[in-house]
């Protein structure tokens, strides 16, 4: 009976080990289908060097784990008092320590460590690594989205202002600068690289390199208050060729909508009396007069930190995938530039704050404008326009 | 009557005109030793029954920050649920957090610090008595303030690390963080007042010949963990006052924009932080360390590196927090220096472990519940020091830090590692403490269900926060590849409930089967080491009828038992002859109103700054009457009698305290007194003077 209980006992805790091990093979599957965010499938040069450092960390650990939970089973099962033991009969040895071999196993995980430590410390010292001429991008968290900028010209003044997702070469390093406008914020591209906090009042560099063209997600890491949750961001990698384009398209000021799309053009009227109030489009100021197309850097001050009073730009609205801190989709059937979907977007513009947690009445987050049917209509054809 | 040692009263003691000891500001009568009932628990001074309380408060706070995580859970259990919305998802978890480290895993430990030291080292109750009562009663109204915040607009929801700007009132402008603010400085007061009383209990009231290395290792961690308390709190101190300044009267210590700096916070508040871990779980390794080598019937293997190891982890627990930091900005040269000390804490923990299997080979293990839970310590911490180490590598952490892998890592800490050693230690004590056993039967099924639910719960997450899920997100689509582990995650937390609820079903049952059924557990239920298993169970008020002088580590083990030239332990003397009766009636500190007078009058203060100042100005005023009343109140009343029913004997009033009240440490003979041979010689001298008064 004892010993049928204890074997039973000894299975329990040998099948939760097993299912442990098995847990664990699961999380090494370096499989990213389905898994956008996960950590051990890395595609940029920076994740790879993390990856090359830590794997054999895991292993290391997982041998420990395996070596000391078994000698824990090894020990229940040999010394455990049985039926027959008498107390004061064959007691055991009293043993008060064995300094020699406590030594051994204080110097021995010493000597382990220490001999990973030699990684640790080349591995973070080769992602400060900075290539001779990368491509430079400011990146801005602020609640809940991220704006990056890019000074295409070196003149010291953003030409490419655009929220959400953040649009790189492939091979090339991306020199990122991160910054916030209110809170802390923790951007992370766990494909491309670790993250690294927006600390307000500070800049911190960072770099980015990927290995081939695709979108690479990010999600804000570091609590930031309400919508924490879904302030998220992405990369997309292109190709030079494509990356150029993208830069000659992104430097264009908005269109106009032809006079024949009655709706868009009745849209842009109320984008200009009620949006543009925060958000910036190239080609017209808050007040709605034309400017000269190059966008305005310092809109609604932008530069003054800690309220967010100022929003995504939208001039190239439709060039992205999703909208407001890259939750929602922006084209119907998840096509990545097909026909806008009306009904994310109408929601949205209908009420912000049912579809993302925000505090607008604390000037965090987008406020319910109190539009019309029509307004929404004509708002959501304007800015399909927004190519 | 035994008296033990003999010690100068203070000045004031005889010296006080007798209707202000009975009368003090004329407000209460003084409450006698032993009244009964719920007024004998409000002024009690009696470091077991405030133990208990501490026991009693955490267990409360533990349904609090339980019911807490399951709505966490039900929140997580799949992608886009609505249970709760991410304004009141960001308070759960905060309060969940703060609740769980502050409210029950800190004084569950101070529960058995409390009740365990003084027995541990053979003395009659701690330093400062009254001090003691205290800081319950601050820790108390500190964690009641903390809590009512929900009724008055709404938890904290920076998260319990609070990180500025985002505690600030532009972007918290609820009062739930000001809540945490002054609910964690009063219950800070009670830990800070705690670690100086129980350090100078362990300093000062050793039995004679109990030197430093020959203190059970309970004793030891708990030790330590009050040099933690005393060096750490004093930094969130700072920290949370200057947050009180920033939100309370518009100063810019962590306001970017007018000069001030975010990191500020991080680094004050990660050098109480982690040390704070230490705080949290060396309680437990002490647990651990008395249970494990009892059920072997083997001493702990290497003593002196168990000793050491624990104080280079108090040590070097200070040289590691910016590893909470490495997503900060710090730079490469920081980063790589608290790197390095990170990787090689592991090394003094790794030292305990390997000590703690050590002792159990070649033993002759009794798997009881409470040896259960420690191995389950052993084995679960295991996994959240290996997953720690794996973050110790900067750049691993940036990918892994503020993932739910750092969730399951530090709830493999403090669920496995603090927790689990905690539930060891009830079992282990519960005899001792109330006289009776906890169900064995139904112990055995919640530690089954808390290991299979732990692991459920939190071994999913490693596997979630490597697949790049987020900590402290309020919800996850369905199209990240997160839907099917959260889900074991939540299936796991409600097993974990279940487990607690039979915990619960426990206490009551074997209490009720103890009432109508009772059965004399005898001094020493488990053929234990060390002295709080010498007395009576449950342990008499005075602890012990005559303090026992110590010659051996482990003494009372030594007393039952010597050992052949194999080094097998043999039977010398019988349990029941070495252990004490608890018949004397030494003269024993007096209760006191006054501690929870004082304690009382601070969170009007808190709710004062808060709300309207005049409940400030009633805070103060109680405070002040508690002060007043307190100085004037003498710490033994001279007018009590022995506690007995056999009337007052003036001629040993004196003599017969064991420490004089308050005043122990104050006289310069009672610190005379700290050198074991001194008070070995005033046992002596004590026992002649048993010998002719004895009438």
């Amino acid at each position: 009976m004892m010993t049928r209980c204890t074997r039973f006992r000894v299975l329990c805790f040998g099948g939760l080990l097993a299912l442990m091990l098995l847990a664990a093979g699961c999380a090494a599957t370096r499989d990213t289908k389905g898994r956008p965010l996960t950590t051990l499938n890395p595609r940029g040069v920076q994740a790879q060097k993390i990856d090359d450092l830590v794997t054999p960390v895991f292993a290391v650990a997982g041998v420990v784990f395996i070596l000391i939970n078994g000698a824990i089973l090894f020990l229940i099962f040999r010394f455990r008092r049985r039926r027959d033991d008498v107390d004061g009969v064959n007691e055991p040895v009293q043993m008060h320590g064995n300094p020699r071999l406590e030594w051994a196993w204080t110097i021995l995980p010493a000597i382990v460590l220490a001999s990973l430590a030699v990684g640790n410390v080349k591995t973070l010292w080769s992602l400060e690594d900075r290539d001779a001429d990368p491509l430079k991008v400011e990146v801005t968290g602020q609640q809940w989205w991220w704006e990056f900028r890019y000074d295409v010209d070196n003149d010291g003044k953003a030409d490419i202002i655009t929220p959400n997702q953040m649009v790189i070469p492939v091979g090339r390093q991306v020199a990122v600068s991160i910054r916030s406008n209110d809170v802390i914020h923790s951007f992370w591209i766990p494909a491309l690289n670790g993250k690294k906090d927006a600390v307000p009042g500070r800049t911190h560099p960072w770099s980015l390199e990927a290995d081939q063209p695709g979108i690479y997600e990010g999600q804000c890491t570091e609590f930031c208050g309400l919508s924490h949750g879904y302030m998220r961001m992405q990369v997309r990698a292109l190709s030079v060729d494509d990356y150029n384009a993208w830069v000659a398209e992104q430097t264009k000021p908005a269109v106009d909508p032809a006079v024949s799309n009655i709706d868009a053009t009745a849209g842009r009227a109320t984008f200009k009396a009620q949006c543009a109030q925060c958000h910036q489009v190239n080609g017209f100021d808050e007040t709605g007069k034309a400017t000269d197309g190059t966008p305005n850097n310092d809109y609604r001050g932008d530069k003054h930190p800690l309220t967010s009073r100022n929003a995504p730009n939208l001039t190239h609205l439709m060039s992205r995938q999703r909208f407001a801190g890259n939750m929602f989709d922006l084209h119907l059937d998840g096509k990545t530039d097909g026909a806008v979907n009306e009904s994310e977007v109408g929601a949205w513009l209908r009420n912000p704050s049912l579809k993302k947690p925000m505090a607008a009445d604390q000037n965090r987050g987008m406020p319910n404008l109190g539009l019309t049917e029509e307004q929404i209509h004509n708002l959501v054809a304007y800015l399909s326009t927004l190519k | 009557m035994a008296l033990i040692e003999a010690r100068t009263p203070l000045a004031i003691e005889s010296g006080s005109p007798a209707s202000m000891v009975d009368h003090p500001m004329g407000v209460f009568a003084r409450p006698t030793a032993y009244q009964k009932g719920w007024k004998s628990w409000i002024t009690t001074v009696d470091h077991k029954r405030i133990g208990i309380m501490y026991g009693i408060g955490a267990m409360f706070f533990f349904i609090v920050g339980g019911s807490e995580a399951l709505l966490i859970r039900a929140q997580l259990a799949r992608p886009g649920q609505k249970v709760l919305s991410a304004d009141l998802y960001n308070q759960v978890f905060t309060m969940h957090g703060v609740t769980m480290v502050f409210l029950v895993v800190m004084p569950m430990a101070a529960a058995f610090a409390n009740y365990l030291l003084p027995l541990q080292i053979g003395a009659r109750d701690v330093a400062f008595p009254r001090l003691n009562a205290f800081s319950f009663w601050c820790w108390l109204f500190g964690a009641l303030f903390f809590n009512t915040s929900w009724f008055l607009g709404g938890g904290a929801d920076g998260g319990w690390f609070n990180y500025a700007p985002n505690n600030g009132v532009l972007f918290s402008p609820s009062h739930g963080i000001d809540f945490y603010v002054f609910g964690l400085q009063i219950a800070g007061i009670a830990s800070l007042v705690s670690a100086i009383n129980l350090i100078v209990t362990v300093v000062n009231l050793r039995a004679p010949g109990m030197t430093w290395f020959k203190m059970p290792v309970f004793t030891w961690m708990a030790l330590i963990t009050q040099f933690l308390l005393l060096f750490a709190l004093p930094v969130i101190t700072v920290a949370l006052f200057l947050l009180m300044f920033d939100r309370q009267f518009g100063s810019n210590f962590f306001n970017a924009a007018n000069g001030g700096d975010p990191l500020l916070w991080q680094h004050l508040f990660w050098i109480f932080g982690h040390p704070e871990v230490y705080i949290l779980v060396l309680p437990s390794f002490g647990i651990v360390s008395e249970i494990i080598p009892t059920f072997s019937r083997k001493p702990i293997f290497g003593y002196p590196f168990m000793v050491f190891s624990g104080i280079a982890i108090g040590f070097m627990g200070w040289g590691v927090w910016a590893h909470h930091m490495f997503a900060s900005g710090l730079g490469p040269m920081s980063v790589t220096a608290f790197s390095l000390s990170t990787m090689f804490i592991a090394v003094p923990t790794g030292v305990k472990i390997l000590n703690w299997l050590a002792t159990m080979y070649g033993g002759r293990l009794r798997f009881t519940v409470a040896m259960k839970f420690a191995i389950g310590l052993v084995g679960l911490f295991t996994i959240g020091g290996l997953s720690g180490v794996t973050h110790a590598f900067a750049p691993a952490d940036t990918q892994q830090t503020d993932t739910y892998y750092i969730v399951a890592h530090f709830h493999y800490v403090l669920f496995g590692g603090a927790l689990m050693g905690l539930f060891a230690g009830m079992y282990f004590w519960w005899p001792k403490i109330f006289g009776h056993f906890l169900s064995e039967k139904i112990g055995n099924w919640h530690f089954w269900l808390m290991v299979i639910g732990m692991n459920l719960t939190f071994g999913p997450m490693h596997i979630l926060g490597l697949q790049g899920m987020s900590r402290r997100i309020f919800t996850y689509s369905e199209n990240e590849g997160f839907d099917f582990w959260n889900m074991v995650a939540s299936v796991g937390a409600f097993i974990l409930a279940v487990g607690m609820l039979l915990f619960m079903w426990n206490m009551v049952t074997s209490y009720r089967k103890h009432r109508r059924d009772p059965i004399d557990v005898g001094p020493d239920p488990w053929d234990a080491r060390s002295l709080e298993w010498m007395i009576p169970s449950p342990a008499p008020e005075h602890n012990f009828d005559e303090i026992p002088v110590i010659t051996e580590l482990d003494e009372f083990w030594h007393r039952k038992y010597g050992h052949d030239e194999e080094g097998r332990p043999v039977r010398i003397a019988e349990t029941l002859d070495v252990t004490q009766r608890g018949t004397a009636h030494p003269h024993l500190p007096s209760p006191s109103y006054w501690p929870v007078v004082l304690a009382a009058g601070l969170p009007f203060i808190g709710y004062g700054i808060i709300f309207q100042f005049w409940w400030a100005v009633l805070g103060g005023v109680v405070l002040l009457t508690g002060f007043m009343g307190w100085v004037i109140e003498p710490s033994t009343d001279p007018e009590a009698g022995h506690g007995d029913d056999q009337g007052h004997d003036d001629g040993d009033a004196h003599d017969g305290d064991a420490h004089d009240g308050d005043a122990a440490i104050g006289g310069s003979d009672a610190v005379g007194a700290l050198v074991a041979g001194d008070a070995a010689a005033a046992a002596e001298s004590s026992a002649s003077t048993e010998e002719t008064s004895g009438d």
